[in-house]
Formats: C-alpha cells, structure tokens, sequence
C-alpha cells in the first residue's frame, strides 16, 4: 500500500467539555483537489487547526506522505511540507507583495537565526517570488506595499505565499470569500490547476456552485463528525448532507 | 500579634493600590495604553490634599477638592497625550506618557520646593483599639472604607445604570461598542474623571498618612501600578483589584519574611513573575 | 580637554547600549521596560573581576557572557508573555536585579563597588576602546539587518503570528535577539564601569531603563541610524542643560513629550520626511 499524501485517523478534539471534532478519519490522494464543507461550526477550521498542528487532538493521528507528524509543531509541519492560505488575510504590511513571498521562501533559513545570519542574498528567493505572484496574476503590482491593493488582491497574495513554501499539501481557508464573483471565478480556476504542478489541495469553501465546479472530490463534516466522503456528485446527492448543509427536507 | 498587623498593613496598602489601579486598568481597557502619568496624578492629589486641608480646615472639603480637580486634569491628560496618538502603536503613548510624568515630578518640586509639605494639624489622627493590643489610627481605617465605598460605588453603576453597563461593553470590545451606537468619546472622559479622581483620593489618603507629599511620592505607583494591572490581566477591572489586595498582603508578609534577600519592590515583582510563567494572560482573565 | 573626552566616552556608551535594546526592541520588536539589568550584569562582572586584577580588555568576554546568559534565561521565560506583558515582565526583571544586588554583600549591597581601577590606556584609550566597541558592534547589528535574519525579523516585529506560518521558528529567532542584544549591553556596561569607576545599584534601575527605550524610540523604532544619533543627542542633553540645571529633568520630560506628540517616526521619520521633499524639490 502506497502512502497516502494526508492521512486523518480517528481525530477527536475537545475543547473545554465540548467535542468539536468527534472520531474523524479521512484521506488525502496525491495531486488531489479536495472541497470540505460543512455548515457554520462543522469544526472546519478546527480540523485545518488540527493538520497545522495549531490544535493538539485528544487522540487520533495525522501522517503527511506516510510520516507521522502528530507530534511535530506547526513550523515543522510547515517545513515538511504543509502550508495554510488564511481565511483572514494577514500580509505583512511593511513590505512590498514581493518580499512578502520572498520571504516564505527561505526555507531552512527561516529554521535557524544563524543559518539566517550566514545569508544576505535575496535574489533568488525574490526571482521565485516574482514567478509565483505572476502565476496568481499579480504580476504587475509585486513592489507594491499590501495597503495599497484591494481585498481580492490580497487574498491572491495570501495564495502566492502558501505556495511559496513549496508545500505537498495546501490548505486553503475560504480564499473565495469576500470576493466578486468573476474574482471568486479566476480565484477558483487558479485553484483547479494548483493539482497539475504536482500538489494536493484542501479547499474550505462555503461558495458551492465553485466548489461543485472545480472539487472532484468532496468531505463534508457537521457536528464535528464526518458525514459524507466521496465523489462530488455522489455526496451531493446524498439526503443526509442535503438536509444537514442545505437544511432542504427530503 | 504579628500575623494579624502585617494582615492590616497589606489592606491597606491594597486599598491604597487598588484606588490607582482601577483609573489605569480603566484606560489600559478603552485605549490599550500604559498610562504612565496616572502617578503623577496621585501626585497631584496628594497636594492638593494638604493645601487645601492647611488652607480651609476641612479634610472632608481637601479630599473632594481633589477629587474633582485631578478628576478633571485627567480629562484633559486624555485630550492633550493620547488622543493625537490613538493610531499609532501604543510604545508611542508608552514614552509620550512617561515624558509627562518626569517632567511633572519636576513641576511639583519646582513649585511647591523639593522636601514637601506636610499637615498643620494632621486630621484623624485618633485610635481605635480594634483588638486588644491592636489600635489602628481613624486615618487608616478611613483608607479602606474609601476604598471600598468608591468602588463599590462604581461597580454599582457599572452593573445598574445603563452608562455604566455601556462603558463595561467599551472596555470589552471598543470597536464593537462603537458600532452599537455607544458614545465612546463620553465613555473615555467618564472613565478618566473617574479613575483620575480616584487616583487622586489615594494620593491624599497616601499624603495624611504619611504625613507628607514629595514631589517624588508618585514614583512607586508609577511602575507598581503598571504591575497591578499585567497581574490582574490587562483591562480586567476585577483582576486589578483582586491583585492590589494580593500584591498589599504579599508585600507586607515578604519584607518581614524574605526582607533579607529582596528588597519591597523586588518581591512585589518576584511574584509577578512567577505568576505570569503559570499564567501568561494574568490572574483573572479580560470581561 | 579631559572633560570633552569624558563626554564623549559616554556618548560612546550610550550609543552602544541603545543600539543592543535596538536589536530586541527595534528589529525583532520585543518591547523591553529593563535593559538597564544586563548594562547593570556587565558592569560588576567586569568590575569584579578588573578588581582581582583581570585586564579591562579581558573582562569583556566574561562581561558579555553574563549579560547573555542571564538574557538567555529572561529570552525563555519572556517567550510565555506577549506584548504589554511582555514589557512588564522585562520592567520586573530590572527591579529584581537592582533588588537582589541591593542585599548581597559580596556585590557592595546599597553600597554598590567602588576603587574599579582605571584603565591603563587611560582616559584617550577608554574612549578608544569604546568607539571600537560601537563600531564592532554597529557593523555587526548592520550585517544581522541585512541578512536573513533580519528579514524574518521584519515579520515577527509586525505579526508574530503571520511569521510562523511563513514557516520561521519564531522563538529561536526570538532568543537570537535577545542574546545579541543583552551580549551588547553586557559590553557597554564593562565600559561603563570604568569609565565612572564606581558603581551601584541605583545606577541600572528602571529610569536608566526607560531612558534608553526613549533613546531607541526618538530615535525611530528600529533604525540603527536613528537610534545612533538619539542616544548621542539624549545621552549629551544633561551637559547642554548644565546652565540650567536645575530645569533639565522638566526639559528632558517635555522633549520625550514633545518628540512623541510631533514626531513620533522619531528621528529617522523626520529624516526621510526631509529627504523626500528634496527628492520631489
């Protein structure tokens, strides 16, 4: 059996009394796309929380490319290969859009301070940069500072820097909210090819119609439990999540 | 009956901590600021304190004279340090403040000389024996009926009136209260009047029972304050209080017990440390 | 002559201790309300062990060291606490300091350590040195900003949080700063000590602390540049005031005050204000 890209076995997370993620087990396929929805307080982002090792579960593992990595804080997983694109756009507000990447991709560098100490050369790092935010379509705007671009731009950024950090898998918390709709569309197609250059994408996403459209698979998670797990279509289908996410009756 | 003087001795200390506190956690809740010259407030109460009582006669007329004035100059220390700062980061106003409270120091002493003033005929000073072998002079137990008279007072109106329900939801979550339609502006006056007055009560509560004030009486408070406030958890009006009492008793234990190895402030801190390595976000939590 | 090479010494040191808090505060943003502590730890290392008879020269390996090691220890704990906590927590360090110093008796107690031996390069060579000093540690501050660490430093000043999903171990770099920067006032202190040859506890307190974070930010929070001529202007203030010395707290005060309220970019805001209007002129 070969290993799977991510691999959830059996998570639970409590906080405080309460369970927010209730015994979830699921799997990642290697340069798969992946849309997981839920209804507002699913434990979504705890479950993104719980892969960036931002959350400590309760009980259960999580194996990246067939490691272990349950017992790894969040910089180590970064750096074996996990990375977080935030619902809430957070740049660097001091620095040009080009830093900003340049900077997630220093890789070991960023380990160490006296690694980082040995370093001054920017250039490639920068010529990455420059090549990834072109690729999100931000090409014309990388010495511009965050403050001077609007939210849509930001969010392309915020999928540049995810990138940057040359990640297997990518996490990506609602890039599409917030967004018009032909921003959320060219968002949406931006996603859908990220799988071609050989990644695994998971998308959180409460617009439906784009994810119907671009996920071939879907997990869907209410209550904290797992609900449906499948082929798009097939778990569109099913009544359950129709009457959990949709609240439509059967 | 060591035990039950040092007990008495960290009340009162607390009472008097707890009066200055409640202005700087107020302020630190609305603005995020360390309010450094909050102090020099106490300060200025103090003298007020003992001018006005050697001028009139009347301790009582001294300690609302000086509640209001200070009250009203801590308004205006909101209007002139931190409003033109309020967007910029918080080390600014920090050092802004500071900058004020130094230089006050020096107006004080440049005004009223540098070796103080002291009580004509210093009031209340009459004993009680509380306990046998435990008298303790009517200024000090006025300390602490003050203190909790005032505060009390104000958690009444904090909890009862519809202001001071709408001033505890701008300590919460200032934002949020602005768009609830809360006038903030009034809420930060209000606040400033209050916790300024209050401070400045300590100040002349401070004054008779030293019989004293120096233009360097506000030093102590100055950072001492400031640690009330972390210890307590920033902005947790509850948590400053409960810490002004802790820190009075710890205080007062720690210069009989360990006075040997640390010095009052260095204990006082000590503690604070060891505290915040337990409990980053300090003793009662912000709401 | 002495007098202006006495001034200038100090000027030297001064510039040398704002530019260590410069490193934790400016570059990676961790405010500290205590830096007096590690000048403080530097000096009686220094003069302790320049009084048994250690050349000056020699003691400002160990000088350092200690400096760096009990920062090390202040880096650690200091990790649990954030932002205004943060601060409060360092403030708290200065005021153990001075408080553990005041009650031992091999340290001078109140007293302090007086008859630290001058140094045998005299009044010229102390100055000497401690230019040397600065400028040691003015190019190695250059080279930290400049380097990768520099730039990780840049994103955890701003957001602590956005830097370690950028992946930078955030802590370590943490420490690194406050290492590099309690090492460098360890140095200014072991120069301190000989410059005044006598020292105590009053002399590392919460005041010298503050002054030296108001160097940093009149300075501009994190411009080396800046923070030089701050610490030069700040440091020389009290001899510009001798005239009118009773006042130079209040003038002192008010100009902390006045920096703020008008210019709180600081120095180095007020130099690229200038500058940039002659670029448009």
């Amino acid at each position: 059996m070969t290993a799977k890209r991510l691999q959830i076995k059996n998570v639970s997370v409590k906080f405080g009394g309460l369970l927010a993620l209730d015994d979830v087990s699921f799997e990642v396929d290697d340069n798969q796309l992946l849309g997981f929805i839920g209804p507002n307080g699913a434990g979504k982002t705890t479950l993104m929380r719980v892969i960036m090792g931002m959350v400590n579960p309760l009980s259960g593992t999580v194996s990246l490319n067939g490691r272990n990595i349950t017992n790894l804080k969040s910089v180590q997983r970064i750096h074996a290969g996990v990375a977080l694109g935030q619902q809430i756009v957070k740049p660097l507000r001091q620095m040009s859009l080009l830093d900003n990447v340049a900077l997630a991709s220093g890789g070991k560098k960023l380990l160490s301070p006296f690694r980082a100490l040995m370093v001054q050369r920017r250039c490639d790092e920068r010529e990455l940069a420059r090549k990834l935010l072109i690729q999100v379509g931000l090409g014309d705007h990388v010495e511009k500072l965050p403050s001077e671009l609007p939210l849509g731009y930001l969010k392309r950024l915020e999928v540049a820097r995810a990138l940057a950090l040359n990640p297997s898998l990518l996490l990506l918390d609602e890039p599409l909210a917030g967004l018009s709709k032909p921003e959320a569309e060219q968002m949406a197609d931006l996603i859908s090819n990220l799988p071609r250059v050989g990644l695994s994408v998971i998308l959180i996403e409460h617009n439906l119609p784009q994810v119907q459209r671009i996920c071939p698979t879907l997990y869907v998670q209410s209550n904290g439990r797992q609900l449906a797990f499948g082929v798009t279509n097939d778990v569109m289908a099913d009544p359950a999540v129709r009457q959990a996410y949709l609240g439509v009756g059967v | 009956m060591l035990f039950f003087d040092l007990c008495i001795q960290g009340v009162i200390q607390g009472a008097i901590y707890a009066l200055i506190a409640l202005g700087l956690t107020l302020v630190y809740g609305l603005l995020r600021i360390l309010h450094v010259a909050h102090a020099a407030l106490f300060t200025l109460g103090g003298y007020i304190g003992v001018i006005v009582t050697n001028g009139s006669g009347s301790f009582l007329l001294a300690l609302l004279t000086s509640m209001l004035i200070v009250g009203v100059v801590g308004m205006s220390s909101y209007t002139i340090i931190y409003k033109p700062l309020l967007n910029r980061t918080p080390l600014i106003a920090l050092i802004a403040s500071i900058g004020i409270f130094i230089a006050s120091e020096e107006l004080f002493r440049i005004f009223f000389g540098a070796y103080g003033l002291s009580y004509t005929n210093p009031p209340l000073q009459g004993q009680i024996e509380i306990l046998s072998g435990v008298s303790l002079s009517h200024a000090r137990i006025l300390v602490v009926v003050l203190a909790i008279g005032l505060l009390s007072g104000v958690g009444w109106l904090a909890i009862n009136t519809r202001v001071g329900i709408a001033a505890r939801a701008t300590v919460i979550d200032p934002e949020m209260a602005a768009s609830s339609g809360i006038n903030v502006e009034m809420i930060r006056f209000g606040s400033f009047f209050i916790g300024s007055a209050f401070a400045g009560a300590a100040g002349v509560m401070v004054s008779l029972l030293n019989n004293l004030v120096e233009p360097t009486m506000g030093a102590v408070p100055s950072y001492k304050a400031l640690a009330i406030i972390v210890l307590g958890g920033l902005g947790s009006v509850r948590g400053a209080l409960v810490a002004s009492l802790a820190l009075g008793i710890i205080e007062s234990f720690g210069t009989i017990y360990v006075g040997h190895l640390l010095d009052r402030d260095s204990i006082a801190f000590a503690f604070l440390i060891m505290v915040l390595m337990v409990r980053p976000q300090g003793l009662l939590a912000r709401g | 002559m002495a007098y202006e090479i006495v001034v200038l010494t100090n000027m030297a040191i001064a510039v040398l201790f704002a530019l260590s808090l410069n490193v934790i505060t400016g570059f990676c943003g961790q405010v500290s309300l205590g830096h007096a502590a590690f000048l403080g730890i530097g000096a009686y290392t220094s003069a302790m062990l320049s009084k048994s008879g250690v050349p000056i020269v020699i003691t400002f390996a160990p000088a350092m060291g200690m400096a760096a090691l009990i920062g090390l220890v202040v880096g650690v704990a200091s990790l649990r606490v954030r932002h205004d906590f943060l601060a409060i927590t360092t403030m708290g360090v200065v005021f153990l300091f001075t408080g553990i110093v005041r009650k031992q008796e091999i340290l001078g107690g109140e007293i302090g350590i007086s008859g630290i031996p001058a140094p045998d390069f005299g009044r010229v060579g102390l100055l000497a040195t401690s230019l040397l000093c600065v400028l040691a540690y003015l190019l190695f501050t250059i080279w930290v900003r400049r380097s990768w660490a520099g730039f990780a430093f840049d994103s955890i000043s701003e957001d602590e949080d956005t830097a370690r999903l950028l992946g930078i171990n955030v802590p370590k770099f943490k420490l690194f700063a406050f290492v590099v920067g309690t090492a460098g006032a360890g140095l200014a202190g072991a120069l301190y000590a000989h410059q005044v040859r006598f020292i105590g506890p009053d002399s590392f307190g919460f005041v010298e602390s503050i002054s030296v974070l108001a160097m940093v930010i009149v300075g501009g929070i994190g411009s080396i540049w800046g923070v030089i001529l701050a610490a030069a202007f700040l440091s020389a203030l009290p001899q510009f005031f001798q005239v009118i010395d009773d006042y130079k707290l209040l003038v002192y005060g008010l100009l902390l005050f006045g920096a703020m309220r008008f210019a709180p970019e600081g120095i180095d805001g007020l130099l690229k204000k200038i500058f940039r209007r002659r670029a448009v002129k």
